[in-house]
């Protein structure tokens, strides 16, 4: 560390954060958004859905990354805040009649409030046990939304009050409400990794205790992503809800969201955003191919997870970024010397 | 009457449960994994019974003289082909890995059996009932309870008794200490999940007994093991048998109350432990 020899001037040094393909990538993805806003002019009302269905994918499991790959969070149990956030929605535009395309982002209270219980009692339980412990939170949103009289029990609900608006009206706020999905949890991701919270995050991924010892406050990290994460799963749920128009606690509550999310995750790479867009086209395009065969496909998909677990465990971005060093979103901070100063 | 009528019936269902949550407290007392394709083992093992069953006229004591060396060898090779690589300090990849296995079974499950409820033919056993001071009491839930307390009986007296059950807490409490001394902990390993699983083959002759079993139940039947260890407290094999019991009596009371909310209050009562006592009814602090 001690390079320099004494009582010369510090070098003078630059932090660079952009690479030129991080550059590209941050065209390209402006580019997407600008795509999906614009969506109603070039696409059917069926490819709409299908590319709601991606932005769902990545949103899903983007949040899953922050938490699994970043906090050491492990959940199975994110459809939980989904489902609430569905649930709200539904409440709020069908029972009190209050505008849907504002219901929307009211309906993003559920999962932030009801997320800090569930954190409080979760923490307590480390590791693999947190993760099942997710799932019982799930359980128990989703045996109380069969209970529950005003969510109209185990027949679920549906959004009638969208008969108020025109298909066109309707694919408008679809494409919008994709953009936004992919803005808050693509781009919020980026955001928050690039910003000092971010650098925090990325040393408490290595190694929690190390970091604490430099004083990154772990505990209230790991908290906020939990909150962050019910809502942005919160926020797809509502999405996807408000896209099916009927709600019901098995669709609601459906473990297979976790499913979806572990394998994107897994597959593309964890703990890269790069990895997420990867593994989330994959499974789309699986979906598309292979889901006719059912049983058979789900088999192979676990099957793939269990290899990626035992033999490959950064996935397909880990493998591309050890030989190509090209990253879309860049994180890592480069120090660079430049000219000494006479 | 009523309420000891439920108390009664909560200790039965807690045998049952007890046998899915010996072989968990095992694993994560020894080895800190959670095998999330624990509910789907047991869902198997019941359905290997069942086709053995009736493709060879078999009656369920020798289905479980068929099914108790299969889960053991089933068990063995789980620890070795997977779980032996993916065990250590991080707890992701094997969570991953019996995550990707359980999505796997459950679905290779449904092609071989389809999505369709099965159980076991008991020759009788299941509908035969002794009647003591009012109280109904099935013959075979009994026999599940029997067979629970013998169960965590003899896992505990192996733990605490055998130079095996020594080599696995030394195992458990440090691998590289035990390795000085000549234990090999893979070896120890593999032994414990062939026990865990072994375990389960017990349980899935008394679960398709007692009831039907389709290729989804698996996770259900995770969760209530999961519940059990907690409530009970980690790493004491007696606790996973008392946490059982108080799953098994919550879930019983619920029932009675409404038929709605007998799995929810499990949950709840769960989540209340979780609450006031994390560390669990007996576990160490």
């Amino acid at each position: 560390m001690t390079a320099f020899p004494r009582g010369s001037a510090p070098p003078r040094v630059q932090v660079h954060r952009q690479t030129s393909s991080g550059r590209i990538a941050l065209v390209l993805f402006a580019l997407a958004v600008i795509g999906l806003v614009a969506m109603p002019w070039w696409a059917k009302t069926g490819t709409i859905r299908m590319i709601l269905e991606l932005c769902c994918y990545i949103a899903v499991a983007q949040m899953w990354n922050m938490l699994a790959g970043y906090a050491g969070l492990v959940s199975v149990g994110q459809q939980a805040f989904m489902g609430a956030a569905g649930y709200a929605l539904f409440v709020l535009a069908q029972t009190f009649g209050i505008n849907p395309f504002l219901a929307i982002f009211l309906s993003l209270l559920a999962p932030a409030v009801l997320a800090v219980p569930c954190y409080l009692l979760l923490h307590r339980l480390d590791g693999p046990y947190f993760a099942i412990g997710t799932w019982v939170v799930a359980e128990v949103f989703r045996l109380a939304a069969s209970n529950l009289g005003w969510l109209n029990a185990g027949a679920g609900m549906s959004l009638s009050v969208m008969k108020d608006y025109s298909a066109f009206e309707r694919n408008v706020a679809m494409s919008l409400l994709c953009a936004l999905m992919i803005l808050v949890t693509i781009g919020g991701s980026y955001w928050f990794l690039r910003s000092r919270y971010g650098l925090a995050l990325i040393a408490m991924r290595d190694n929690p205790v190390a970091a604490a010892s430099q004083g990154v406050d772990v505990k209230r990290l790991r908290f906020m992503i939990y909150v962050a994460a019910a809502v942005g799963c919160g926020l797809v749920g509502s999405v996807y809800f408000m896209a099916q128009l009927r709600i019901n606690p098995p669709s609601a509550f459906d473990p297979m969201w976790s499913n979806i999310a572990i394998f994107i995750v897994m597959v593309g790479g964890i703990a890269s955003i790069e990895g997420v867009l990867i593994g989330a086209l994959i499974y789309f395009i699986a979906d598309r191919w292979f889901g006719e065969y059912g049983a058979s496909y789900f088999v192979v998909l676990g099957l793939m997870t269990v290899l990626v677990a035992l033999s490959a465990r950064s996935g397909i971005w880990g493998m591309i970024s050890k030989r190509w060093d090209a990253p879309w979103f860049p994180i890592r901070r480069h120090l660079t010397l430049t000219k000494e100063t006479p | 009457m009523q309420w000891f009528d439920a108390l009664v019936q909560g200790v039965l269902l807690g045998g049952m449960y007890a046998q899915y949550a010996l072989g968990m407290a095992l694993m994560f007392g020894v080895m800190k994994i959670v095998n999330v394709s624990h509910g789907d083992l047991v869902i198997l093992l019941s359905l290997v019974g069942i086709s053995l069953a009736s493709s060879f006229g078999l009656g369920p004591f020798t289905v479980m003289v068929a099914l108790v060396p299969l889960a053991l060898a089933l068990g063995w090779i789980l620890q070795k082909a997977i779980l032996n690589k993916v065990v250590g300090e991080d707890p992701l990849p094997s969570l991953i890995a019996t995550f990707g296995l359980s999505l796997a079974l459950q679905n290779l499950m449904l092609q071989i059996w389809s999505a369709n409820s099965r159980s076991l033919p008991g020759g009788g056993i299941e509908s035969r009932s002794i009647e003591i001071g009012g109280i109904y009491i099935g013959l075979l839930p009994v026999i599940v309870l029997v067979f629970a307390i013998g169960l965590t009986w003899g896992l505990d007296l192996m733990l605490k008794r055998t130079r095996f059950g020594r080599a696995l807490r030394a195992a458990a409490a440090d691998v590289e200490a035990a390795a000085m001394t000549g234990i090999d902990a893979r070896k120890v390993y593999a032994s414990a999940t062939a026990i865990a699983v072994g375990i389960l083959g017990f349980a899935a002759v008394f679960q398709s007994l007692r009831s039907t079993v389709a290729p989804a139940d698996g996770g259900a039947q995770l969760i209530y093991a999961f519940e059990a260890v907690i409530i009970g407290g980690m790493g004491s094999i007696w606790g996973a048998f008392a946490g059982s019991m108080v799953l098994g009596i919550t879930q019983a009371i619920g029932f009675r109350i409404d038929p709605g909310f007998g799995v929810l209050a499990g949950h709840l009562v769960f989540l209340l432990v979780l609450a006031t006592r994390p560390q669990g009814l007996f576990g160490k602090v």
